[in-house]
């Protein structure tokens, strides 16, 4: 791809979507592009793929290549044979009812033969792993196979270049990353040039060649990724990972663009034990993380006891007329002012259990108590907003909580999504003070400037007494913002207890940080970390240097 | 009841395929569609309530022999009322039949007067409204809608993408009011149906942008006429098929030759003689014999 001075300005836009690109993209390469919500991204690889400005409409200038063909010449019918294109949402990528279908189509449209689309579809669906996919229905798909089955229909006519615009954002993190470690395949061993639109780094900057940065349009950086690393510690920390940011707090350098590259790092400077790096399983602790629920988290059950809990559970069910049961004689007691992480796989029961706190189900068996109203955002803020105006949903004061103050006559639909959340949130928030908030997925799609907002906003209305309970599969924003972690399990508690009891030194239900550090003191955050380095590694063994920095020598 | 929950409710009573082991799934989507096509031929050839009685029979017994038996009873939830609708609203209309029943006052100059004869056509109407419903909730069940995009892509690419579109999209759709009702009953003063009714349309016409972008880099617009598709005959195929075949030339012959024959005014009267009984008897024999005949199910090992 070659950009010359291209820039875009959609229609009826205040300022251009993009500004000036100038810049060459090679084949074969693996590129990620980074930046916060509204900075062009999506705009970018829309313009790859022709979408702009044939589709959107809108005013471009300046030049723009992609495998040879001008998008001001060739709309995306033309740019659709060199390259294939994924968007965020599967469900509205897939048009056909049936897999092979879905996946023929794209081949049927160019007119081929028989045998080539079958043979194009056998091809791409073992490649991509979705063989067994092929006599499904599209509805019956998860959104991870759903996705995966979009990605083959975007390659079955085996495209040159493969655009991406955060294609994890509405999957599960099981599911994103193997959609990346798929993308890694496909590029190291077809040489297909992938570029990805992402907002979570940590999952496929190990993949990449290279990062492109983007701020209101413009590229801000452009490098490989230990070099984006260096420039975001000082120009954009938001958009660092949290193996780098760690590194960052310890004042280490070079900064890590994998937990691999971090645990080497940190090995050769004898500040994790000799053997924790590759894969070792987690140490022996002497808590009862994975028996159920922690000394801790039982001892403040008892205090508890004395007081009125904002939701108590005792043995709910929730049994399907014709299927299995969601909840299996769930145990829960929730304090007022807790900041509780609900975690758990696809299909453990997170989002049931919400919705029986608000009320929208009913437990088959066991009994439910509340200390008051709940609010529950549902994972989808968009239903939430069904007015015209920004400010007929939540009111002047629910604008401003949102940091939407102004805003009032905008369309909601015109929001970004992390705006929409914000407003979403003050909708359910409206009334009463609520006794419990429920959040289900919200940070699904967010950057990390949001999610940071966010967070913010739950500790505020746990400062205020509210219960808040967030299932959520963001192991690093659990850490973040709660002071208790239960995981769910097959429609059980198997695991209930402060952050660091739960996810510290796990492999799936972990942060980055822990995973660098091997668990070690339980660490979570980068800021947690950079501690255990300061304190606890460097003044303790032979050999090992006095001070991080010393390290990073 | 919401108005989104009661689209996902309708949304509810129009089957969608998925793959089954009869016979009816297993032949080919232009055979087994002929073969729904010869039901819903009968029924508007006929009104003869012996013939579209043969027909309800022959479609709900091929959709429970085809597994699809309880898709069938939704798409009855509808169909049944609309029925009964039919049944009750044509003798509002027509004041023919020499039958009073019920002699009603004067409504806008017209004499509201029910007649038996009016009443008993309105039933006849309903029955094949009926037979025509579930013929299509059999053909929504069996066929799959992908294989017969392919059939009529050759003939108009566009129209049979959008139908294809059309019926993937409504399940999705349904799922968005489901959850549009649910958040609605979230928010501290759920708004009226009005408000959820307009976003849950907003939300689908935003969907279809992104449907028509995705479309779009596929290489839609330059879609050309798909190659033609030769695939060998299999035993299901011609089974079905000579069953549509046999259905849809004995109705056609029975009503050139005035077979089963129905004068609803002045007086009913219903043809019930022995060839109207061969009529309804073929009916469902040629019907039920290629999902009966053994071999019918797939993938059943024998003892």
């Amino acid at each position: 791809m070659t950009f010359d001075r291209f820039g875009y300005r959609y229609p009826e836009a205040a300022r251009a979507a993009l500004a000036d690109l100038s810049l060459e993209l090679e084949a074969g390469s693996f590129t990620v592009v980074a930046g916060g919500s509204g900075s062009g991204k999506s705009t970018l690889l829309r313009a790859c793929s022709g979408l702009v400005p044939h589709f959107h409409g809108g005013d471009a200038e300046g030049r723009l290549e992609v495998c040879g063909l001008s998008v001001r010449d060739n709309g995306p019918g033309e740019l659709a044979d060199a390259c294939g294109t994924l968007f965020q949402d599967p469900e509205t990528q897939v048009v056909m009812g049936g897999v092979q279908a879905e996946i023929a189509l794209p081949l049927e449209q160019r007119g081929a033969g028989e045998a080539e689309v079958a043979r194009a579809v056998e091809e791409v669906a073992l490649t991509l792993g979705v063989a067994d996919l092929l006599e499904r229905r599209t509805e019956s798909l998860s959104g991870g196979e759903l996705q995966r089955v979009a990605l083959a229909a975007a390659l079955v006519h085996r495209p040159a270049l493969l655009l991406l615009d955060e294609p994890t954002s509405q999957l599960d993190p099981v599911a994103g990353d193997e959609l990346i470690w798929l993308l890694r395949r496909l590029n190291e061993e077809w040489g297909t040039a992938v570029v990805v639109a992402e907002h979570r780094l940590e999952r496929c900057l190990a993949a990449a060649d290279r990062v492109l940065v983007l701020e209101e349009g413009a590229v801000a950086c452009d490098g490989s990724p230990r070099e984006f690393l260096e420039w975001a510690a000082g120009s954009a920390a938001a958009l660092m990972t949290p193996a780098a940011r760690l590194f960052a707090h310890a004042g280490l350098r070079p900064l890590p663009a994998s937990v691999k590259q971090a645990r080497a790092a940190l090995r050769v400077a004898g500040l994790v034990p000799e053997g924790a790096d590759g894969g070792a399983a987690p140490r022996e602790r002497t808590d009862s993380r994975y028996t159920g629920v922690s000394a801790t988290s039982a001892l403040r059950r008892r205090l508890g006891r004395r007081s009125r809990p904002a939701l108590e559970l005792r043995g709910v069910w929730h049994e399907l007329r014709d299927g299995p049961a969601i909840m299996r004689g769930v145990d829960l007691r929730v304090e007022a002012g807790e900041r509780v992480a609900l975690l758990g796989r696809n299909g453990a029961g997170k989002s049931t259990l919400l919705r029986h706190a608000k009320g929208l189900l009913d437990p088959t068996r066991g009994r439910l108590e509340t200390a008051g109203e709940v609010a529950l955002l549902l994972q989808n803020p968009g239903d939430y907003l069904i007015h015209e105006h920004a400010g007929s949903e939540a009111g002047e004061a629910g604008l401003t909580n949102a940091g939407l103050a102004g805003r009032g006559a905008a369309n909601p639909r015109d929001l970004s999504g992390g705006e929409r959340q914000r407003l979403a949130l003050e909708v359910v928030l409206s009334s009463e003070p609520p006794a419990v908030v429920c959040l289900d997925e919200p940070t699904r799609g967010m950057d990390r400037g949001w999610k940071a907002g966010l967070g913010e906003r739950i500790a505020a209305l746990a400062a205020g007494g509210a219960a808040v309970i967030v299932a959520t599969h963001d192991t690093e924003f659990a850490a973040e913002f709660a002071t208790r972690v239960v995981l769910l399990g097959k429609g059980t508690v198997i695991a209930d207890g402060t952050p660091a009891e739960v996810l510290a030194g796990g492999w799936h239900f972990s942060t980055e940080v822990s995973r660098t550090l091997d668990g070690e003191a339980g660490a979570l955050t980068p800021e947690q970390g950079a501690r255990v380095l300061e304190r606890e590694l460097v003044s303790s063994g032979p050999g090992r240097p006095r001070r991080a920095e010393e390290a990073a020598r | 009841m919401s108005r989104a929950r009661q689209v996902a409710a309708a949304a509810g009573v129009v089957p969608v395929f998925r793959p089954g082991s009869s016979a009816l799934h297993a032949a080919r989507a232009g055979v087994a569609t002929a073969y729904c096509a010869a039901f819903a031929l009968v029924a508007m050839l006929f009104t003869n309530p012996l013939i579209v009685g043969a027909v309800l029979c022959a479609i709900v017994a091929a959709g429970i022999a085809g597994g699809v038996g309880r898709e069938l009873a939704s798409t009855a939830k509808l169909a049944v009322p609309l029925a009964l609708l039919v049944t009750l609203i044509n003798p509002l209309v027509y004041r023919e039949g020499d039958t009073l029943l019920v002699r009603g006052g004067e409504f806008l100059g017209r004499r509201m007067d029910i007649t038996l004869e009016a009443l008993a056509a309105g039933g006849l109407a309903g029955l094949r409204v009926l037979a025509l419903a579930l013929a299509f909730g059999l053909f929504s069940a069996v066929v799959d809608p992908d294989a017969v995009l392919r059939l009529f892509r050759r003939v108009s690419f566009r129209s049979a993408l959008t139908a294809s579109l059309a019926t993937r999209l409504i399940p999705i759709l349904a799922r968005d009011a489901t959850r549009m009702s649910d958040a609605a009953r979230c928010r501290p003063e759920p708004p009226g149906r009005g408000a959820v009714a307009r976003a849950a349309l907003a939300g689908a016409l935003e969907r279809a942008i992104d449907v028509a972008a995705a479309l779009e880099v596929r290489g839609y617009s330059r879609a050309r006429r798909p190659a033609r598709r030769r695939t060998a005959w299999s035993r299901h195929d011609l089974r079905v098929g000579l069953a549509a075949l046999v259905i849809a030339a004995a109705a056609v012959a029975a009503a050139v030759g005035g077979v089963a024959a129905v004068e609803p005014y002045p007086r009913v009267e219903v043809a019930l003689g022995p060839p109207e009984l061969e009529l309804a008897g073929a009916i469902v024999v040629a019907a039920l014999a290629p999902l009966a005949i053994p071999g019918a199910r797939l993938g059943v090992a024998r003892a």
